[in-house]
This record gives structure tokens, C-alpha cells and sequence, in this order.
């Protein structure tokens, strides 16, 4: 059978299941794309070498006339901070180069119950840390569209994956922005969901106030897909609590949605970008929606501060279990003075995850608790209340998800505080625990360009609604490498 | 300028009640097992855990505070504590924090002894770390150190109090109270070892606090406490300063030495644990743990005294030990002579009890059952024996565990000079004798048959030289 | 101030040994961060509570012990005798 790899997932899953090509079959030319061309992208850390083995499963409990899960057949890249058992999970960092997780992620479990298949593992900024992938101990992930460009991050493997055809759709984790950002940059739909909305049971900690595992496809359906596969409260996670009925999403094209675009962030963007996103909103308002410019009170401006400084405390918290003595590389502690050891063994952490961790040790310290990582906390409440307040006027909300264009490998890295200002337009959605998606919404010279939506706690189903309408609507569609 | 001392404490009260840990449902039984073989991917650290919340220990927590009279709030939360060491698996102790706002599950509270009152700071949850081994004792020599996560995890309840105790021995008797209010609570089985351990600060004359910690028993806190008490004093005469420094106890060596891990320098960058959402109490909980709150120790030396007639003190001395109360009540199920059973044990048991106190069982080399002690005042009670007798006979149970008739049976070989035992065998033969008491009455010379039949119903154990002494007396008491 | 002495203090506060080089591209690099959380300052947000996420008891953990099934140190490359071996202490 021709190319398999344009499929969306439903036309994978029936496709299989009606054996008009196996799952193997599949697999393989997954398997042959990642050949061809990831030595370039570099979006895959370790591959799974069961994939072939697990497909032929699928085929022959198909043939056998049993019963199948939502997403037989299904290639799935995962992000490698979340651990898989029995297959490596680095996070991109020399600390755990060679872990192997005795145990799955409550999403990974959730997959393959419903017979996705693993492909492998995709690579990220280490720890989680960072808008680029550059910051990885295994080089950075290369933007499919161009490969002299940044695929953004940290989830930049996750996307470029997926742009590349090198699987049907990922699982990535954004703390704020790193599903959207590089999803944005490889022009595929990301979304973070709610906070609590899909267990971390699994996930590697970087900042766990904020972040969440979330879903990339090529398309909104295939997002869904994922979606319902893997959301829900899981008893292994306190914060997925009863969060309401288990969720069920639908894809459908939105009917007369209210929608409100954040004009400082746009008007402040690229100029491509701005152009791009008034567009949208045109397409938006031609399709029955009814549009509004909103301007968001000062506090978003101290959404950024507030984001890092939560971030950081929390990260150098979290990161400090790796003392290489439960788990980690060889290296002997014979003799050693534990102090000596610990410190040794941690300046294997790259420089991005050393200063956060210090920073974040300095706002946490007792005498600036209350003047950073308590105001953040504060500046977090106040956000929440005043979207709570702009959601019963709308159902979702637009901006660029990045204010720029994806940039070339190199230009910003020594800088990291112009890094940390791409965020600009994501953190919010992490601050205040809202879903959020990227979809992709045009090019300018090539280069991607997304377009983020923002929802209500709990209404991503609405945000599938707008996503979908875009989707439809847009005339060029974005479009994918072939 | 007086001596004012000032001692508080810092109980840590393992949660040996519980089936599994605080975060994770490993078993909270970790004593003697293989190394790392009660740990699971949550309390040994691995990536990408997350702590799941023991619902069982906030009901125990809480249970504790509301037997040490403390505020429980409308809700409690969890801090990390961070700081790096080998027995800590996340190298942060999860724990609870009231510095940024109260989060601990009990606060201002107070526990009454005596005349006197001690005020609780505050009642919390933490987890317990791992346990470190030298092989060579703590010695440069090692080369290293080898860590068993057992017991990482298992659920610890904090109690802090004021500096209100001025005496180590009052300290040493607190912390007994606080162990029976434990054991009745059914939280915590003092008998085992670590489930109770103690830490201590202590200054003297408004002077820089001085902690005291690895202290291995209620009984070396109050050397500790003493002999840091002498060598605070003795350097204030001497007019040296007194650091506020934390002092390890030695207990081979009996002193306090400085400890070589500066503890107390640390910053623990303390921070609210995200993973554990705050838990909001319902009006409802704290009713219905009012409602489960076992009969608690004061209120059971009260019920002593009233329905048993127990006298305050030994009621006091029964409650202090859990299992002491227990054994009493049960005893007094199989004979209800409450006051006799009180003083059997608080007299005679007792006196064959080591006082290892905490840590141990107080029956632990004795074979006695409740029963026993019943039975045997029950005989006593019926003068089948005497008192001493009695004593005699309790020994050999303690010992061997047999039944108090059957010891009593093979003493039956021993000579009785019991003179309430043979008389009551002379009271019987009288009984049965009529006619020969009547010819004794007659004829002194008769006397002897009456001697044989008392030496034929003793067994020919009576003392003849008593017996007959007693024959004499009981003919001429019926003229 | 951020200057050697504190970023020497914060590196040990987190065991983490840093060069002389990386902690002087350090400093200039935490200021400029710290600077922009600086904007925090100028918030007085007193009659504001911290954002927490809430859950009830009923949701919590029952206390049923289960071990885990598989093997949890076997990721630890030093042992000795089922211990853990780590580094000495003092």
C-alpha cells in the first residue's frame, strides 16, 4: 500500500481494522521515515525495538476476529522525560543516560491499552527545560520545514516527529508552552490540557504546579483521538482529582462561538505573525463567530516573572533527587565524601538546568520567599479571577502562540533571558491551569506560524470546537511535508 | 538570678497503626526485612513519582490532636523540607510547615499532669527517612555507606511543646503519658522499636537553646537532659558562653558532644508541595472522629476509680501502661475482685517486671496470663491458700506460665506451715469428727487422733509441731 | 547582591560545583533573570490568598498495603548485600 503516513488517525484505526493494510505494514514505513530522515531532524532519542513485533500482534488478534483498542495501529512518539518501562527514558540529560523505568506512565499504560504502538522516544530540552531542544545532551531537534531552524521546545522532538512524518502523533509535556511552542514552530496541533486533566503519574517533574502531558497530531482529530485515550483522573495523581464525569470529546466544527483576540500580544508580535492571526480572526468572524478585541488587564505583564520564578523554585526542587545513588550513571562512590560525590555527580547537569536550579534555590531561601515565589502564587490567583471573569463573555481566546518566527540553531543561546521572553504569550494558560491549543494557522517565508486558543478550566471541548471551524476553514490549509 | 530551665521537646511518633506508608502503599511493618525489599517506585525516589496521600494517617493525626486538646484546622497541606542526605530518597523530607501560613493538622493544644500543664506548639505529619549503615561503626575507615529504604516513608507524627518543662525527670514522665495516650489511641505500638523517639532543646537562664538529639530512650533523654543541665550550669560559673548549637548524646560515654553535621545552618527552602492538593476538612470529620476516639487514658483511670474502686494511684500506675490496663481488665472478666486484681498486679506483678520501659514489652520474659492472676486471687480469696503461698506460686507462673491450681498441687509436696491452711484443715476435721473432738476434750492423749486425720487431709504435709499447737487451741476455744 | 560568595553558597546549598568561570558568566546571567523577577516588587497583593488546587478526604489514598510488583533497586548500579551503596558520610 502507498503512503500510509498521511493517514489521519481514524483512517489509521479503520484502515487496520478492516485489513485494508496490516498494522505491520504500517509500522514499517514508520519505521523507514524515521530512517530517511531523522539522522537530519534528530527527533528520536532510543526507538522501540518491539514496534514491529507489537503491530503483528494487532494483525493477528484482528484476523482472530477479536477486539481492538480506539488507537490499533496507532504510531505514537513519546516525549522522553515520561518514563516507559523497559525502554530508556533520559530526559535528554547525562544523569539518566542509561535509566530504564521499572514501571509506565499512567498515559503510556492508557496507549497501549488501547493498542497504540510505541515507536520510541523523542527528544527535548533537558529536563524539560527550555523553547528550542537545544539545551539536550543529544543536539537539538532540527525544525522539519527548515532544518537550519530551531523545531521550538522543550517538546521540540514531539512535534518535529509528527511534521516529519515520523509517527501519526506524540505525547509532549508543556510547563509553559513546550507542547504549543513547538507545535507552533513545526506547523501540527498541540495541546496542553487543563491542569489535571490527564494524570503526570509518570512524568518526570520539572515545575508541577504548571505542567501537563498533552497530545500532538497533524490535525485537531487526531488530537481528539489521543485525548480520549489518555485523559481522566487516575488514582496515582492526587491533582487529577474527581474532576467531574470521565471526558469524552467530539470532533465538530464550531457554531457560533464567541471569540476574543488579545490585541497587545498580537499587535506586539512579527508583523508576519500579526498579519496571520488578524486574518484568523476574519476567518473566524465569516464563519458566524462573533469576535471582540479584549485588552487584558496589567497583570499579564507579570505573568512572565511570575511563571520563571515558580518555575525555577519548583525545578531546583525536583531536580534534586538525582545524586546518582538510586539510580544514574557508573560512577563508583567508593571513597568519596557524600557532599563531594553529590556535587561531582551534579555538574553533569547542562548549564540551562544548573542556573535554574540555582535560581530557584535563591527565591526560595526564606528571605525572598515572600517577595517572589509567594507574590507569583499571588499574581496566579489574580489571573485566574480576571479569565474567570473574560470566559462568560467568551468561549475561547486568540493570540499568536509565539510572538515571533522559529529562528536559526545558535541565534539566541547565549542569551537566555531572550529565550525565556518567547513564553510571553504561553505561560499564562500553565499560570492559571486553563487548556490551551496551538493549531497551525499559516507560513511567511516558509516558516510556520501558529495560532494559539485558550479555554475555560475543563472546556477543552471547545477549544476542539474553534480548533476544528479553523481547520476547516482555512483556505490554503497549512499543509504537511510530504 | 535563678536557674531558670527551660526544656521542650519534640516527639516522633510512628504510625505503626497503619497497613502501608504515608505516601505510598508499601507496608509500614518494615522491621526485619531484607534490605530494600519494602519499596516500591514512590518511596525509593524514581523520576516522575508522586506522593498519594495516606487517608488513614490524617484520621490518626488527627485523632492525636484532638487527644492533645489542639486546634484542628479547616484544612491541612504539605511543605517539602529541602536539604540533601543519603536516607532521604528525594533528598527533601515531605513534611508540614506553619511558618508561611498554618498547615499542620493540630495546633495550641496542652496535655495536663499532675498540677502541672504542658502547652502543645503543634501536632504533624512528616515522612519517615531511610536508615544508614556503617559497617566498620561510623568510622573514617569506611569507604562507604550502605542504605536501606525500608523504612523510608512509613508515616511519623510530630508532637512539638513549648519549653514548659523545667525537670528532666517531668520530661521523662510526659513522654511516658504521651506513649499511653498512643497505645489506647491504637496509632502507635510503643513496644516496638523506634516507633517512638524523642529530641530535645533545652536552655537555661534565657540563654542560647542547645538541642539534643540521638537520644535511643525516654530513660537516656533524662540523662541527657541532666547532664546538659551540669554542663550548662558549670560553664556559666566558669562564665563561658553557651552556644546554640545542636549536641549529639553518646550513651556509652554519657555526655552531649557537638554535633559534626550542621544542621542548624541549613536553609531549608521550604515550599508547598504542589503534588498533594490542600485537604479540605468537612464539618462532618471532625465529628466523626470526635465520635471514634477510643476511651483515652485519663478517662479510664476516671472509670477505675469510680466503677472499680481502684485507688488513684494505682489506677495511675494500671493506665500509664497500656498493656497493664489491658491485662487488668481482662483478669477482672474472669474474677471480679477488681480491687484484688489491682493490687496483685500493681504489688506483686510488677516487682518481676524490668523496667526497660520504652521499646519493650513490659511482659516480655513473663509467661503470665490475665487468667492466672485472676485465679489466684480467687484462691486466695477462698483461703484455699495464703497470701504467701500466693507469692510463691506467682513466681513459678511468671516463669513457666502453668496454670495457678496445678502449681499449687505440686507445691502440695512442700511442707505447709501456713497456719490459716491448717486451720482451716482442722476446722474440718472437727466437722467430721465429732466424736474425737469430743474424747480430745476428755482425754489430751486423744488429741493425737485428730492430728492424723489433719496430717492425712494435708497430704502429711502440715507441720505436725503447728498443727498439733492449733488442735490444742481450737478444743479449748469450744469449751 | 549576587555576587561569588552567595552563588558559591547557592551552588553548595544545591551540591552543585561550579567553575570559576561558570560562576562569573553566572552572575551576570542570575542578575539580569533576578531583575526581571524584580518586577514582582512593585505588587502589593496582601488582600490576595495563593493560588492552591483543593481535594477532600474522601479522595484520599485507603490504607492498604500492596507491594510492588517488580524489582526497585535493581536500577541502582552500586549494592552491597541488598543495601544501597553511597558515598561516606563525613
Amino acid at each position: 500500500m502507498s503512503n500510509l503516513l498521511n493517514l489521519t488517525v481514524p483512517q489509521i484505526v479503520t484502515g487496520i481494522k478492516n485489513m485494508d493494510f496490516s498494522a505491520e505494514e504500517y509500522v514499517s514505513q514508520v519505521l523507514a521515515k524515521i530512517r530517511k530522515v531523522d539522522l537530519e531532524i534528530n527527533a528520536y532519542i532510543t526507538l522501540n525495538e518491539r514496534a514491529l513485533e507489537a503491530a503483528a500482534s494487532i494483525d493477528k488478534r484482528i484476523r482472530m476476529g477479536e477486539n481492538v483498542g480506539s488507537l490499533a495501529g496507532v504510531s505514537v512518539g513519546i516525549k522522553d522525560n515520561i518514563c516507559t518501562k523497559g525502554l530508556k527514558t533520559t530526559c535528554a540529560s547525562k544523569m539518566l543516560e542509561d535509566y530504564v523505568p521499572p514501571y509506565d506512565a499512567t498515559v503510556v499504560e492508557r496507549l497501549k491499552n488501547n493498542d497504540a504502538i510505541l515507536i520510541g522516544k523523542l527528544n527535548l530540552d533537558e529536563f524539560a527545560m527550555g523553547s528550542t531542544t537545544e539545551y539536550s545532551v543529544f543536539g537539538p531537534t532540527h525544525n522539519p520545514w527548515n532544518i537550519e531552524y530551531v523545531a521550538g521546545g522543550s517538546s521540540g522532538g514531539s512535534a518535529a516527529s509528527v511534521a516529519a512524518l515520523e509517527c501519526a502523533v506524540s505525547l509532549g509535556s508543556d510547563t509553559g508552552g513546550s507542547i504549543r511552542c513547538p507545535a507552533s514552530f513545526c506547523s501540527v496541533v498541540g495541546l496542553k490540557p487543563t491542569y489535571g486533566r490527564v494524570s503526570r503519574f509518570g512524568l518526570v517533574s520539572y515545575a508541577n504546579s504548571l505542567e501537563q502531558i498533552g497530545p500532538i497530531g497533524k490535525n485537531v482529530s487526531d488530537v481528539v483521538m489521543v485525548m480520549n485515550a489518555i485523559a481522566g483522573s487516575d488514582e496515582k495523581d492526587h491533582t487529577t482529582g474527581p474532576l467531574g464525569a470521565e471526558p469524552k470529546y467530539s470532533l465538530k466544527s464550531g457554531q457560533n462561538l464567541r471569540v476574543g483576540l488579545i490585541k497587545k500580544v498580537t499587535e506586539e508580535a512579527d508583523p508576519d505573525v500579526s498579519k496571520c492571526i488578524y486574518d484568523a480572526m476574519e476567518l473566524f468572524a465569516n464563519s458566524g463567530c462573533k469576535c471582540e478585541e479584549i485588552s487584558l488587564a496589567s497583570s499579564l505583564q507579570y505573568a512572565l516573572s511570575s511563571y520563571y520564578t515558580i518555575a525555577m523554585a519548583e525545578a531546583s526542587s525536583n531536580l534534586s533527587r538525582y545524586d546518582n545513588v538510586r539510580y544514574g550513571f557508573d560512577m563508583s562512590p567508593d571513597g568519596y565524601e557524600w557532599n563531594t560525590y553529590f556535587m561531582k555527580v551534579r555538574s553533569n547537569f547542562g548549564e540551562e538546568v544548573k542556573r535554574r536550579i540555582i535560581v530557584g534555590s535563591y527565591v526560595l531561601s526564606s528571605a525572598y520567599y515572600g517577595k517572589y515565589y509567594l507574590k507569583a502564587q499571588k499574581v496566579r490567583s489574580m489571573l485566574i479571577e480576571e479569565f474567570k471573569l473574560l470566559f462568560k463573555k467568551f468561549d475561547v481566546l486568540v493570540s499568536p502562540t509565539m510572538p515571533i518566527l522559529p529562528f536559526k540553531i545558535g541565534e539566541k543561546i547565549s542569551d537566555p533571558l531572550k529565550i525565556y521572553q518567547i513564553d510571553v504569550n504561553t505561560v499564562v494558560a500553565n499560570l492559571t491551569g486553563m487548556p490551551a491549543i496551538s493549531v497551525p494557522a499559516g507560513f511567511s517565508n516558509g516558516l510556520p506560524i501558529g495560532l494559539q486558543l485558550m479555554a475555560d478550566i475543563l472546556q477543552e471541548q471547545k477549544l476542539f470546537d474553534a480548533a476544528a471551524l479553523f481547520e476547516e476553514k482555512l483556505h490554503p490549509p497549512a499543509g504537511s511535508l510530504k | 538570678m535563678s536557674n531558670a530551665i527551660k526544656i521542650g521537646l519534640e516527639i516522633h511518633c510512628q504510625l505503626t497503626g497503619l497497613q502501608s506508608k504515608l505516601f505510598c502503599s508499601c507496608s509500614a511493618d518494615y522491621r526485619g526485612k531484607l534490605p530494600n525489599e519494602n519499596i516500591c517506585p514512590i518511596c525509593y525516589g524514581l523520576p516522575g513519582t508522586l506522593p498519594l496521600l495516606n487517608q488513614k494517617a490524617v484520621e490518626f493525626a488527627g485523632m492525636i490532636s484532638i487527644a492533645l486538646d489542639c486546634l484542628i484546622p479547616a484544612q491541612t497541606m504539605f511543605y517539602r523540607k529541602n536539604y540533601f542526605y543519603l536516607d532521604l530518597p528525594k533528598n527533601f523530607q515531605l513534611t508540614q510547615y506553619d511558618t508561611y501560613g498554618k498547615s499542620s493538622i493540630g495546633s495550641g493544644g496542652k496535655l495536663y499532669y499532675g498540677s502541672k500543664t504542658i502547652r502543645i506548639r503543634r501536632v504533624q505529619l512528616e515522612e519517615d527517612p531511610g536508615r544508614l549503615i556503617y559497617e566498620e561503626g561510623n568510622t573514617q575507615a569506611n569507604l562507604y555507606t550502605l542504605i536501606d529504604y525500608n523504612r523510608s516513608g512509613v508515616a511519623l507524627v510530630e508532637i512539638v511543646t513549648e519549653p514548659d518543662f523545667e525537670d528532666p525527670k517531668d520530661a521523662r514522665t510526659f513522654l511516658n503519658k504521651i506513649g499511653s495516650i498512643v497505645e489506647h489511641l491504637g496509632v502507635c505500638d510503643t513496644k516496638l522499636e523506634g516507633a517512638i523517639r524523642c529530641d530535645a532543646n533545652i536552655s537555661i537562664d534565657e540563654g542560647k537553646r542547645v538541642e539534643i538529639k540521638n537520644v535511643g530512650s525516654f530513660r537516656e533523654l533524662e540523662r541527657a537532659l541532666s547532664y546538659e543541665i551540669t554542663r550548662q550550669k558549670s560553664m556559666s560559673l566558669r562564665s563561658i558562653e553557651i552556644k546554640g548549637e545542636t549536641r549529639h548524646w553518646d550513651d556509652s560515654r554519657k555526655v552531649t558532644k557537638k554535633s559534626r553535621t550542621k544542621e542548624e545552618e541549613q536553609d531549608y527552602r521550604y515550599l508547598p508541595e504542589a503534588d498533594i492538593p490542600t485537604v479540605i476538612f468537612e464539618r462532618e470529620f471532625l465529628l466523626s472522629l470526635k465520635a471514634k476516639m477510643p476511651e483515652l487514658p485519663y478517662d479510664r483511670k476516671t472509670r477505675f476509680i469510680s466503677s472499680y474502686q481502684l485507688s488513684e494511684h494505682v489506677a495511675q500506675v494500671l493506665i500509664d501502661k497500656k498493656e497493664l490496663a489491658d491485662f487488668f481488665e481482662s483478669a477482672i472478666k474472669v474474677y471480679s475482685s477488681a480491687k484484688e486484681i489491682a493490687n496483685w498486679i500493681v504489688n506483686d506483678l510488677m516487682w518481676h517486671m524490668d523496667d526497660a520501659g520504652d521499646g519493650r514489652s513490659l511482659f516480655a520474659n513473663l509467661k503470665i496470663e490475665p487468667n492466672h492472676i485472676a485465679k489466684l486471687a480467687k484462691m486466695v480469696d477462698q483461703n484455699i491458700i495464703s497470701r504467701n503461698t500466693a507469692k510463691t506460686i506467682l513466681s513459678q507462673i511468671i516463669r513457666t506460665g502453668e496454670d495457678p491450681s496445678n502449681v499449687a498441687e505440686k507445691n502440695k509436696v512442700s511442707k505447709i506451715d501456713d497456719k490459716i491452711v491448717i486451720s482451716t484443715a482442722i476446722e474440718r476435721v472437727f466437722d467430721s469428727e465429732k466424736t474425737a473432738v469430743d474424747d480430745a476434750k476428755m482425754n489430751p492423749n486423744a488429741t493425737n487422733y485428730l492430728l492424723g486425720k489433719v496430717m492425712q487431709l494435708t497430704g502429711g504435709r502440715a507441720d505436725p509441731g503447728i498443727a498439733s499447737q492449733l488442735i490444742k487451741k481450737r478444743l479449748n476455744q469450744s469449751e | 547582591m549576587i555576587d561569588t560568595d552567595l552563588i558559591k553558597h547557592l551552588g553548595f546549598l544545591c551540591r552543585l560545583e561550579l567553575t570559576d568561570s561558570e560562576i562569573s558568566k553566572y552572575i551576570s546571567q542570575i542578575e539580569e533573570i533576578l531583575a526581571y523577577l524584580d518586577t514582582l516588587d512593585s505588587l502589593t497583593l496582601s488582600h490576595v490568598e495563593p493560588v492552591r488546587s483543593e481535594t477532600s478526604l474522601a479522595v484520599l489514598r485507603k490504607d492498604n498495603a500492596k507491594a510492588f510488583e517488580g524489582d526497585v533497586s535493581e536500577v541502582a548500579k552500586n549494592k552491597k548485600d541488598g543495601f544501597i551503596k553511597g558515598p561516606r558520610m563525613a
